[in-house]
């Protein structure tokens, strides 16, 4: 005779998809189509850049992510869960910093951070030792104890960012989370985002800013019109001709290397000591700086004139309006 | 459950210590009990100017609690009109919603503090409440209920409150509209009793015959063939409903009635609670008078004393609360499903975060 308890199977669970997934997600307001179809995928461990112009959907998609508006058509996944029927466990790993900057304005910085852990159902001591923590982490350890009204508005960035961050989420979205910032509390955030990021939390971070999310993202999605740009959009953009600037102590000479190596004189433009030529694709570039230099060209900067962020943005919405 | 209650705990608790620590509030309560002083010393001195030594405070002092009543109802609305929609104006609403707090929670929380606010208010007149009581000689009974149902009209208000903010997009709007239903409650529902009652009229046909020889014992021996009459008779009973919707007249009705030895009330409160419960009373359609009917010697029926009235009829406190129950209740379950996140119809010109 079987022994049942000797057959008992251990079922394998599926393993939980981390990180960002968006699937074909639209959503309309009447007849304002502010999402159209967004698709994207955002890995554990990296920082996704969410890009596009005023109005093209990207606090819309925030939004949706978030768990405080619904999709539409098409599906979201955070770590795995559904964020309009699974929205407490999506709420569990998620950390939010909007792009509205509001904060309890009588509360000082320490209650407003413990009333938000709280609110995770931390308990009081724990809420507390968090907060502190928090504090330390974006350096607001002297105003801890002010009313957070009297905050600049670059300190209620950070505010926002610790309260984003309490719960230690495994998800963060970041709405502009650079506005406001100087250059110092810019390069903390930096090297802020990338830590947790190394730690394995999932980054999508929406900027104007794009050369600071140069700096900060893994990768980008681009989104304009409610539709998040396409692959081979992408694919085409990164082979498409883009300015690039190159400076010599001797600018006749390089002007004159750069008509010898076959490039339009006209299309040059002169910036001060500097010229922009355009160029398709990098190896292009290498050719061409190959060129320069064994043509005696004596050369000091060789670079993109703008960074990649930019020039997939300018050149995804200017093919968007073709 | 208790789960469910620790999150209202924090929400009750971040509310609390965003008003209390405004200096606005400290104000409106110094000037909410000013008033009160103002009008009990001038009600004081008015009693005594009529010199009714024994019983006349009754009718006066009723006026005092009244009054807190008054000035609650005006102060409630202002403390807890704005409390969503005022949130989502300053940027906190969305970043609480994406917490594991729940939009029942967020509500109850938030219903609570609106009441607890308003609880500061009632606690400050309650020495005047009991001063009413001892002084005017209205019993024990009448302060224990009548501050019971102060505390209750100023639950359902901050109730009515945030559940308008909920349901309202622009604060301005929904504290207007809270002290629009206020002012419905107070005076809407007796101009909708006393206009509804005097347009639905029923006829009443009255017949009767008087004597016209009488015996040696005073009784009509002949009496004249009978003769009729018409007219028609307010009903106002169709319309009780609206008229104990009223605070003002559920706080008279709730109050136990102290009676002199006619069985009368003894107080204003007892003398509102007679007429409302009078007022239950469908006219009567036919009535009969006949002087030769035996029996119907000079014996005349005085009908049911005040306190049998008031005896045999609906509580109608019990009624009106669970009107303003359904009310309050209504608005907070409407609050609910507007402000529940995510959010699938969002309504033209409003906005999440």
């Amino acid at each position: 005779m079987l022994n049942p308890m000797t057959s008992i199977e251990l079922v394998p669970s599926e393993p939980e998809p981390a990180g960002i997934s968006v699937d074909n997600v639209g959503r309309s307001f009447g007849s304002v189509h502010a999402v159209r179809d967004a698709s994207f995928v955002a890995t554990p461990g990296s920082v996704t850049g969410l890009i596009g112009p005023n109005g093209s959907g990207k606090t819309t998609l925030m939004l949706m992510l978030a768990s405080l508006l619904q999709p539409d058509a098409g599906s979201i996944l955070v770590d795995g869960h559904d964020p309009v029927t699974q929205t407490a466990a999506v709420r569990a790993r998620l950390g939010w910093m909007p792009d509205v900057l509001g904060s309890w304005s009588s509360l000082s910085v320490r209650d407003a951070l413990i009333f938000t852990a709280r609110m995770y159902s931390m308990d009081r001591a724990a809420a507390a030792i968090r907060a502190a923590e928090l504090i330390a982490l974006v350096d607001l350890t002297e105003l801890a104890d002010s009313p957070t009204r009297v905050l600049s508005r670059g300190q209620k960035q950070r505010l926002s960012l610790a309260r984003a961050l309490v719960h230690d989420p495994t998800v963060l979205l970041l709405d502009e989370p650079a506005s406001g910032l100087d250059p110092m509390a810019r390069a903390q955030l930096r090297i802020l985002v990338r830590r947790l990021a190394s730690e394995g939390k999932t980054f999508l971070i929406s900027s104007h800013v794009l050369s600071e999310l140069d700096e900060m993202a893994d990768g980008a999605v681009y989104i304009s019109q409610g539709v998040t740009a396409s692959a081979e959009a992408l694919a085409r953009s990164r082979a498409s001709a883009r300015p690039w600037r190159i400076r010599s102590s001797d600018v006749v000479a390089l002007r004159a290397a750069l008509v010898a190596a076959g490039i339009d004189e006209a299309a040059i433009v002169t910036d001060r000591t500097e010229l922009i030529v355009a160029l398709e694709g990098e190896p292009a570039a290498s050719a061409l700086l190959a060129r320069l230099v064994n043509a005696g060209v004596a050369i000091s900067t060789f670079a993109p004139a703008v960074g990649d962020l930019e020039h997939a943005f300018i050149d995804l919405s200017s093919e968007e309006s073709k | 459950m208790s789960a469910f209650f620790s999150g209202v705990g924090v929400i009750f608790a971040l509310e609390l210590r965003q008003r209390v620590r405004s200096i606005s509030w400290y104000i409106l309560l110094a000037v909410f009990v000013g008033l009160i002083l103002i009008v009990t010393v001038l009600l004081s001195f008015a009693y005594y100017g009529f010199g009714a030594a024994d019983d006349g405070g009754g009718g006066i002092y009723s006026t005092i609690i009244y009054f807190v009543l008054l000035l609650g109802t005006l102060v409630a609305p202002a403390l807890s009109g704005n409390a969503i929609n005022g949130d989502r104006d300053a940027g906190t609403l969305a970043t609480t919603q994406v917490t594991l707090i729940t939009t029942g929670q967020l509500i109850f929380g938030k219903f609570l503090a609106a009441w607890v606010t308003a609880l500061a208010f009632l606690a400050a007149a309650v020495p005047f409440l009991i001063y009413a009581t001892v002084v005017g000689r209205l019993g024990i009974g009448t302060i224990l209920v009548s501050t019971l149902v102060l505390a209750l009209e100023l639950g359902m208000v901050a109730a009515v409150g945030v559940g308008l903010s909920g349901l309202m997009s622009r604060p301005l709007f929904s504290i207007v509209a809270s002290y629009l239903i206020v002012a419905g409650l107070s005076v809407g529902t007796l101009i909708a009793f006393g206009l509804g009652g005097l347009a639905v009229q029923t006829p009443v046909t009255n017949t009767y015959s008087y004597g016209q020889e009488y015996g040696p014992d005073g009784a009509a021996i002949t009496c004249s063939a009978p003769v009729t009459s018409e007219y028609s008779a307010p009903r106002f009973d169709l319309f009780w409903g609206a008229l104990v919707a009223n605070p003002y007249v559920i706080l008279a009705d709730a109050v136990p009635t102290a009676y002199d030895q006619y069985d009368q009330p003894t107080d204003l409160f007892g003398f509102i609670k007679l007429s409302v419960r009078m007022a239950q009373q469908a006219p009567e359609t036919a009535t009969v008078f006949d002087e030769c009917a035996p029996g119907n010697v000079s014996t005349y029926d005085d009908g049911p004393t005040a306190r049998e009235t008031i005896e045999s009829t609906t509580p109608g406190w019990a009624v009106g609360l669970g009107i303003q129950l359904l009310l309050a209740g209504g608005l907070l379950v409407g609050a609910h499903s507007r402000t529940k996140t995510p959010v699938a119809k969002l309504s033209r010109g409003s906005r999440i975060a």
